[in-house]
């Protein structure tokens, strides 16, 4: 027997390799299955402890600038909030419907609520069912008013505080935001003097649950 | 576990190089399968040398057992590993083409780099044809972006399509592989003898 497949020809071994592999294929039938939900609680508290699992809003600000698309940007504040003003490129989603939703298990996702609370479980949710690429935008809607559209300097800031406030103001401005100089607690925004909180800036597309239209091929050969 | 990129590996920058070894290995396995020959892939079509065909199964079914036992193991989730949608006219459309191009210029443009890096002008030409050929459809994706993301089917995998279990079906692919080679075989020398020519 050994000898017999001995002299075979190297095509005539590989073909029995394969052969041999795929009747054994049979028996195993669906390898991963997709309607079980496994969950490994020390990975996910793992992940949570070390921050694995959280984008900051100005790194997230960055990708939308260098106009990364490998991700998609999930909103779960109620519609209002969100036709009011959204964060851009994310679509709207209620948290009960999120498993029922167009979201693939093999894409990233990044979930942001007003804080923090609902994107964790709605982290929660989708993790526990297998989605592996599921970030919170960390500090959710507050975050990214307060450190990328309303980013504050304090009047006795430190030269090296001033020189990284200059990058925080352009980036801001990307965004439509209004950067501040803070001075006695009382916010003063650079272009206008005002006391109380600037207007959130105009949405200039129209955002939300208008389908975005399907990105073709943005990987693959 | 894998797919890497998919669980934060490495980065978006790191990939890149990665991308880059890969592409190196694709290029030089496609050249010492012969496919830097524009001779030997253009003959697939004349049914005289199926190399072109048996590299092809060769490499698919390599592939395919690697990722089905891969997942077993459990080194690979394979639901994170990209699919592509199935837009069934246009792809049609877009493999006819492509097809055309192979029989006519006699490489598929993977093909056409690994055979420019090997030296032959035939290969650089047919880039610079590629380059063209971009640049042409660019300049219409307007007028083309209709038909272009038309009958949308979304993810469609025969797993799905026929309602086999993966084990099934990774069998039967086998099975059409190994029958296509002994088909191959026994072709060429059939259309050997025929056209008085041997197999290149």
């Amino acid at each position: 027997m050994k000898n017999w497949f001995k002299n075979l020809s190297t095509n005539k071994k590989m073909a029995i390799s394969a052969l041999v592999l795929g009747v054994l294929a049979i028996f195993i039938g669906t390898p991963n299955d997709v309607h079980k939900i496994y969950v490994n609680a020390k990975e996910m508290a793992l992940s949570t402890v070390k921050d694995q699992d959280k984008i900051s809003v100005k790194t997230f600000a960055d990708w939308l600038i260098k106009d990364k698309a490998d991700f998609i940007l999930v909103d779960l504040r109620n519609e209002k909030d969100f036709y009011e003003y959204n964060i851009p490129s994310s679509v709207n989603k209620k948290m009960e419907n999120l498993l029922g939703s167009d979201l693939m298990r093999n894409q990233k996702v990044l979930l942001y609520g007003n804080d923090n609370i609902a994107a964790a479980q709605a982290w929660f949710i989708l993790k526990s069912s297998n989605y592996k690429a599921v970030y919170i935008l960390n500090g959710g809607m507050d975050a990214w008013k307060n450190e990328i559209l309303f980013p504050k300097l304090s009047a006795a800031a430190t030269p090296e505080e001033i020189r990284e406030f200059e990058k925080v103001k352009q980036v801001s401005i990307y965004f439509g935001g209004t950067p501040q100089i803070v001075s006695d607690g009382s916010a003063t925004a650079l272009a206008l003097q005002q006391n109380k909180m600037p207007e959130l800036p105009k949405l200039t597309a129209p955002a939300g649950n208008i389908t975005p239209k399907a990105k073709k091929k943005k990987e693959g050969c | 576990m894998m797919p890497y990129f998919k669980f934060d590996y490495f980065g978006f920058d790191f990939s890149l190089v990665v991308a880059f070894i890969i592409g190196i290995g694709f290029g030089f396995a496609l050249e010492r399968g012969g496919f830097g020959n524009a001779r030997i892939l253009a003959a697939q079509f004349y049914f005289y040398n199926m190399r072109v065909l048996k590299v092809m199964f060769t490499s698919i079914v390599t592939a395919m057992l690697g990722l089905f036992y891969f997942t077993w193991i459990g080194w690979l989730d394979i639901s994170l590993v990209y699919i592509g949608d199935t837009y069934i006219v246009p792809q049609i459309i877009g493999g006819l083409l492509l097809g055309m191009g192979f029989v006519i210029g006699g490489y598929c443009p993977g093909t056409s780099v690994v055979s420019a890096a090997t030296g032959r002008t035939d290969g650089m030409v047919f880039i610079a044809g590629i380059i063209f050929g971009i640049i042409v459809f660019g300049e219409m994706f307007p007028l083309l972006e209709g038909f272009y993301n038309s009958t949308n089917l979304g993810r469609v995998t025969l797993v799905d399509f026929f309602g086999l279990s993966q084990g099934m079906l990774v069998f039967l692919i086998v099975l059409m592989a190994l029958g296509a080679f002994a088909a191959a075989e026994w072709g060429e020398r059939f259309f050997a003898k025929k056209n008085g020519r041997g197999v290149e």
